[in-house]
C-alpha cells in the first residue's frame, strides 16, 4: 500500500495559554481503512496576473478523497493567488501562505482555479489522489 | 503575538518525492503585521446528516474582514477515541463542497470570511462525529 501522511503543527500565542495543535493523518482512498491514496501531481509554476486558470489540467475522479496542498512562494507579502472552486472563493493565500485541503472536484465545475495578482506569482501544489480523467492524445 | 502553521507531506507514491516541508506565519493581508484575531479554539459534536454551519459569519461577535488573509484549520476527531477512516464530514463553503474529511483527517483553507461564505459540515452518517477548529482573521 503506498503511505502518504500529512501532519501539521499549528501554534499560536494569541490567547492568554498559548495554544500549540499536532496532528497527523495517513491520506487514504474513499471509505477504506486499508488502501492508500497512490497517485499523485507535482507541480511549481510561474502564474502571471491576468486571467483565472484551472490548477489541475485534468480533472481527479469525483468525490473521491483526494488531497491538494498548495503554497505561494512569492517572496513580496503583497502579492497573492485568489483561489475559486467553480464559482466559489475559497480566499487568498498571499505570499509565503499555504493550504492543505481535502478536495471534492465534484465535477467540471468544481475544478481549484487560481488567480495572479500584484505580480507574478510562484506556486507549488501537490495533488495525491485515486483516480484522474487522463487528456487523450490530439 | 504569532500564529504559526506547518506542514510536513510524506509519502512514497512517486519515487524519488522528498516530501513537502513548509512554514507560514498568519499575517494580516498584504504586510508582515501578525495576524491578531481568532475564534479560539473550538469543538461541534455532529449526531446528524444534515449540513450546519461550523461558521456562521454574519454571527461572529467580532465581525471578520471580508476578502483579507484569513484561514481555518479543521480537523475531524472522530468520537471518544474513536476514528473512523472510512467515513467523513464534507466541509464546504456556502453552498459550495469542498471536500470530505475522513476520520483523522484536517484542512487548512483561506477564507474570505464574507457573510454568505458559511463554513459548513454534512456528516455522511447520523454516527456521533466531533470536528475540532479554529478560524484566525483580521477584525474589519
Amino acid at each position: 500500500m503506498a503511505t502518504t501522511t500529512a501532519a501539521v503543527t499549528l501554534a499560536s500565542d494569541l490567547m492568554s495559554t498559548n495554544m500549540s495543535v499536532t496532528a497527523s493523518t495517513t491520506c487514504m482512498k474513499a471509505g477504506t481503512t486499508a488502501d492508500g491514496l497512490d497517485q499523485m501531481e507535482y507541480g511549481y509554476l510561474d502564474l502571471i496576473t491576468g486571467d483565472e486558470y484551472d490548477l489541475i489540467a485534468a480533472t481527479p475522479t469525483a468525490g473521491k478523497a483526494s488531497k491538494l496542498y498548495l503554497k505561494n512562494h512569492s517572496t513580496d507579502e503583497t502579492y497573492f493567488i485568489a483561489i475559486t472552486q467553480g464559482t466559489q472563493a475559497i480566499g487568498k493565500l498571499y505570499g509565503g501562505d499555504w493550504m492543505f485541503i481535502p478536495a471534492d472536484f465534484h465535477d467540471a465545475a468544481g475544478e481549484i482555479a487560481i488567480t495572479a495578482n500584484g505580480g507574478t506569482n510562484k506556486i507549488c501544489y501537490a495533488l495525491f489522489h485515486e483516480g484522474i480523467a487522463l487528456n487523450a492524445s490530439a | 503575538m504569532a500564529t504559526t502553521a506547518t506542514i510536513s507531506i510524506s509519502s512514497d507514491i512517486a519515487p524519488g518525492f522528498s516530501g513537502i516541508s513548509e512554514s507560514m506565519t498568519l499575517t494580516q493581508a498584504g504586510n508582515l503585521i501578525d495576524i491578531d484575531s481568532t475564534t479560539g479554539f473550538q469543538i461541534r459534536k455532529l449526531s446528524a446528516t444534515g449540513a450546519v454551519d461550523l461558521v456562521t459569519m454574519a454571527s461572529e461577535l467580532v465581525e471578520p474582514k471580508d476578502s483579507v488573509a484569513s484561514k481555518i484549520y479543521i480537523r475531524n476527531i472522530g468520537y471518544k477515541g474513536i476514528i473512523d477512516k472510512s467515513v467523513g464530514v464534507t466541509i464546504g463553503v456556502n453552498a459550495e463542497p469542498i471536500g470530505l474529511l475522513y476520520g483523522g483527517d484536517w484542512m487548512v483553507m483561506p477564507l474570505t470570511c464574507i457573510d454568505a461564505d458559511d463554513i459548513t459540515a454534512t456528516p455522511a452518517t447520523d454516527d456521533t462525529v466531533v470536528l475540532e477548529y479554529v478560524m484566525f482573521y483580521e477584525e474589519a
